[in-house]
């Protein structure tokens, strides 16, 4: 699955998202929720700014896994894994776990570099000779 | 002493019940963030840390 289509399937089951992005490990926007690319590119940066300043908080720690802002107007969520970055906005009182949840289920859809991919599948190859 | 434990009693009820119902209606703001070392840190209102995570998010938040 492509990044589009995770994040269009994170619209269809998170009620509680409003707009998303992904971004790649460099900084660039790999897909977003928002109908033209400066909106998407504004959440990107919004998002990297987050980054940084939590990274400022305990910068002995190691990088920022995840990082969420709830304000009475809505919620501000980033999540890193796997050298990516999803970053979304929600609408007032939401359920952080369920938000985080859905964004790392939706990270995790999209397709892993090619290094990724083939360890399970020679695994399975090697049980299935077995 | 029986008098001085209701009014213990009713203090303390009168106590959780305004925290209950007053201060639970409000919007509670917070921010989090957790580390790779699986660390992580809780932000509450009236931090000048809580502040900067909060005006960054504003910044795509509607108004």
């Amino acid at each position: 699955m492509n990044a589009d289509q995770a994040l269009a399937e994170l619209r269809e089951l998170s009620s509680q998202v409003a707009r998303a992005v992904v971004l790649e490990d460099g900084g660039e926007v790999l897909a977003g929720t928002d109908d033209g690319p400066d909106a998407s590119q504004a959440l990107a940066a919004a998002a990297q700014a987050l980054v940084a300043a939590a990274g400022e908080l305990h910068a002995t720690a190691g990088d920022v896994s995840r990082a969420e802002v709830e304000l009475a107007q809505g919620g501000f969520f980033v999540l890193r894994e796997g050298g990516r970055t999803i970053a979304a906005t929600t609408g007032p009182g939401p359920t952080a776990g369920l938000v985080m949840y859905d964004l790392r289920t939706c990270l995790n859809a999209i397709d892993a570099k090619p290094k990724r991919r083939r360890a399970p599948r020679k695994k399975a190859d090697e049980e299935a000779a077995e | 002493m029986r008098k001085l434990l209701r009014l213990a009693l009713a203090t303390g009820l009168a106590i959780w019940a305004w925290r209950f119902f007053v201060r639970g209606r409000g919007p509670h703001e917070r921010a989090s963030v957790a580390y790779a070392d699986g660390s992580d840190v809780v932000l509450e209102p009236g931090s000048p840390e809580f502040d900067r995570l909060a005006s960054i998010a504003r910044t795509v938040l509607p108004a």
